[in-house]
């Protein structure tokens, strides 16, 4: 199981005001409008979160085959930041999402596994993807297995990562 | 208010969000904002401020987590006019 999100940071204040009275109540718990708040880049924050949100749920949904309007419900806890990248923790109602966030430029990419599979190598896949009947994306490994990638496109970019486990066998 | 002006009244809120503006012309009660009228889930947020703003509710979180599609909006929509805070 793995996840990602891709936020284009130019389109994303194109298409949403965050400052909107009510927008980050809606989205965040008070825990994290404190964290965010108190960030120097206060929209960096938003859109981080956001983002970690986002790989965290398609796991969940993956997992579950749930589907739901939760952002509220998977709180992001920072635990390292680094140049341009941060580690993190992404808790659904006792479910934990270990998630890596890359920013470079105007992209955010977040990637987020299982916290069981936290120690496990993450690849970018090339490979043509392909949607099951549940819409969920899949390709084919040099065996010619499926496995589960995930896929996130927003605005300029594009990015598909995968367990470099299953797809290198 | 009956429910096909809500869903007039719906069409008008989701139309700035939608990348597919046919979709949203002849939307139906089983329409999916985000499958069907290609609305990314952020401004999911910002169609239910606005939804509440111009119905005069509040819509809960665990009322949020249901509004994905027109049926589920228009039913959450109107159990909040007939007065279930």
């Amino acid at each position: 199981m793995i996840g990602n999100d891709v936020i284009d940071l130019v389109q994303a204040r194109q298409e949403s005001n965050w400052r909107r009275k009510g927008f980050l109540e809606k989205i965040f718990t008070l825990g994290e409008r404190e964290v965010i708040q108190s960030a120097a880049d206060t929209e960096l924050y938003v859109w981080l979160f956001w983002s970690m949100k986002e790989a965290a749920y398609k796991i969940y949904n993956r997992e579950t085959g749930l589907r739901a309007f939760m952002p509220r419900r998977l709180e992001c806890i920072i635990e390292r930041r680094g140049n341009e990248n941060y580690q993190g923790r992404v808790v659904c109602e006792g479910t934990v999402y270990t998630t890596q966030t890359i920013i470079t430029g105007e992209m955010i990419h977040t990637i987020a596994l299982p916290v069981k599979h936290a120690d496990k190598q993450v690849i970018a896949v090339e490979a043509p993807v392909y949607k099951d009947a549940s819409g969920l994306p899949f390709i084919h490994n040099n065996k010619g297995e499926i496995i589960d990638v995930s896929k996130s496109h927003h605005g300029r970019f594009t990015r598909v990562v995968a367990l470099d486990k299953l797809y290198n066998q | 208010m009956n429910r096909t002006s809500l869903i007039e009244k719906l069409q008008t809120i989701v139309r700035p969000y939608s990348n597919n503006q046919e979709a949203v012309g002849t939307l139906t009660e089983d329409t999916d904002f985000i499958r069907d009228l290609g609305i990314n889930s952020a401004n999911l947020v910002d169609i239910v401020l606005d939804i509440e703003e111009q119905f005069g509710i509040t819509v809960d979180n665990a009322d949020m987590e249901q509004m994905l599609t027109v049926k589920a909006s228009l039913d959450i929509i109107e159990n909040k006019l007939s007065g279930n805070k």
